[in-house]
């Protein structure tokens, strides 16, 4: 039994660290591939390999935001905040807008068709679509 | 910073009639409180043409910094951007100066032009010099970095950036003038500036590539040199080539150029960072080569590290030539080590060893710790300038400990 429990104390976040990149249901992102996203969050591109410019979300920090990026880019929290802050002032790029909560980002995405997020795997709002799925 | 405020309200303006409902303006910021000390009462840190090295101990003019950023966008495919930093500046104040403020325009996704005050890149980590978050050092290696005092670029740049199978390749060619002061009243410039970077990452690796060259003007007005000159050019010293010496240590008629290689591995838990750089002028500034060694490793947020660095000089500001168009009597000796010792304020040359930690104690806040220790060649004042006029003759061949402590926001 508390062999059990521990496999799944290993087990439940490990399952729960997939992350979604999701958009607008009714949007007009039609598919994303892992590297049109690693780019984009990199900031080495703003639009879609077909030319549509994207708009970007952040999460606030935390456990899903890292994950995220570690799943993308193979960056750490740390590594990532000093990659952007370079980006950012040099004046090579502007970081992915930050929104308070998963809550706001479904609302933002469903009022802007071509804005893309992620979120932690799980049940997904109908008003979102999921693009690709981490890892 | 009249002329960059003006233009960015018109495109704030311009910025309202954009489409969407996506905020048009970002601002953002970094700062570093930093303080550097020495233990060597007479020599004091100082980054060339960055800050005016002070009597105060510990010394916050080195990499104390505060800058903050305005992006806005324009569109989908132009942006205005301004940066502006204060940091003690050569004349000892920290009047605030735009660092970046530029209009740039996407012209296709892989391509992107700037127009403005750009960063100037001749080294890897050039044009984020004032960001010390970005970077595991307190300060970029000063041997390597202090090869260009240059960090404004006004005129244009291209950012070209595409994807080969699993590398990322930024080429990114410039044009522009700068200008810096480099001691009270002695300004110098850059015309011309010509250049290009190659920027390859894969992975936790990158590689960068960088060359560049420019027409360069120094008129020193530095007490070496407002003491030399009028005795170069006397007439008793014509016979003897004062006034092609004089001709060689200020004046606007010079030619520089700046090449450097580096590296950067960080695979998340080991960090390596290499460059080698050099400058070679022809006239005004001596000709030097320097790279530099870090190592590190990351313990969760806690990133200790080492770095060996060396600067050498390749070619004195006055040549060995020139000096011995002097006779060689008594009565020119006094003469002669005055142009050693305005050589020697001039010479970076010097090597050091430095223990550092970078501490991540927050997202967006670092807190760095260094120990350096730093030996100056036997020619050469290295990093350091002279408390007192008397010091000024003892600088070379000096052993100085040194410690650097910092703390780096971004907000």
């Amino acid at each position: 039994m508390l062999l059990l429990a521990g496999a799944m104390a290993f087990a439940v976040p490990a399952r729960a660290a997939d992350v979604v990149l999701v958009t607008s249901a009714t949007g007009g992102i039609p598919g994303l591939t892992v590297e049109e996203a690693s780019q984009l969050y990199l900031g080495r591109r703003t639009t879609l390999n077909d030319g549509t410019p994207v708009a970007l979300f952040d999460l606030p920090s935390g456990p899903t935001r890292d994950r995220f990026y570690e799943l993308l880019t193979g960056k750490n929290p740390s590594q990532i905040r000093a990659y952007w802050s370079r980006q950012v002032f040099t004046g090579r790029a502007l970081p992915p807008r930050e929104v308070k909560s998963p809550a706001e980002l479904t609302n933002l995405l469903t009022n802007d068709g071509a804005a893309i997020g992620y979120l932690p795997e799980g049940p997904i709002d109908p008003r979102l679509r999921v693009l690709l799925k981490l890892p | 910073m009249k002329w960059a405020i003006i233009p960015a309200l018109t495109l704030w303006a311009l910025a309202a009639a954009a489409s969407d409902d996506r905020p048009a303006l970002s601002l953002s910021g970094f700062a570093t409180v930093g303080i550097v000390a020495t233990d060597e009462a007479d020599m004091r840190f100082t980054r060339v043409g960055m800050d005016r090295p002070g009597n105060e101990r510990p010394d916050t003019g080195p990499d104390s910094v505060v800058g903050v950023q305005g992006n806005l966008r324009l569109g989908e495919s132009s942006a205005a951007v301004v940066q502006v930093i204060s940091r003690e500046n050569t004349d000892g104040n920290y009047r605030p100066r735009p660092t970046l403020a530029f209009l740039s325009y996407e012209f296709t996704p892989e391509v992107t032009a700037r127009f403005g005050r750009l960063r100037i890149p001749f080294f890897m980590q050039s044009d984020s010099i004032n960001v010390n978050y970005a970077h595991p050092w307190v300060r970029p290696p000063e041997e390597v970095y202090g090869l260009s005092p240059f960090a404004d670029l006004d005129g244009l740049d291209l950012l070209y950036r595409v994807r080969a199978g699993d590398t990322d390749i930024e080429f990114h060619p410039f044009l522009g003038t700068s200008r810096i002061s480099l001691y009270p009243d002695t300004k110098a410039r850059l015309r011309r500036v010509a250049g290009a970077n190659l920027t390859l990452s894969r992975g936790d690796f990158s590689v960068h590539l960088g060359h560049a060259e420019a027409k360069l003007e120094i008129n020193w007005q530095d007490p070496f040199y407002t003491t030399l000159a009028p005795i170069l050019r006397s007439p008793d010293l014509r016979a003897f080539g004062g006034n092609e010496i004089v001709a060689q240590m200020s004046g606007d008629d010079g030619i520089v150029r700046f090449s450097s290689a580096g590296f950067h591995w960080d695979d998340g838990r080991w960090l390596v960072i290499g460059e080698y750089a050099r400058r070679q002028a022809q006239r005004y500034a001596n000709s030097a080569h320097a790279w530099q060694l870090t190592a590190g490793y990351h313990f969760g947020p806690v990133t200790p590290y080492v770095v060996i660095a060396r600067h050498s000089q390749d070619e004195a500001v006055i040549g060995a030539e020139q000096l011995r168009s002097l006779p060689p009597v008594p009565e020119f000796d006094e003469l002669r080590s005055g142009l050693a010792g305005f050589n020697a304020s001039r010479n970076l040359a010097q090597r050091s060893i430095t223990a550092g930690v970078r501490w991540d104690v927050h997202d967006n806040a670092a807190v760095k710790a260094e120990f350096t220790r730093a030996r100056t060649a036997d020619d050469a004042w290295g990093t350091f300038d002279p408390a007192s006029e008397a010091a000024a003759g003892r600088m070379g061949g000096r052993s100085i400990n040194m410690l650097s402590l910092s703390v780096d926001v971004t907000f």
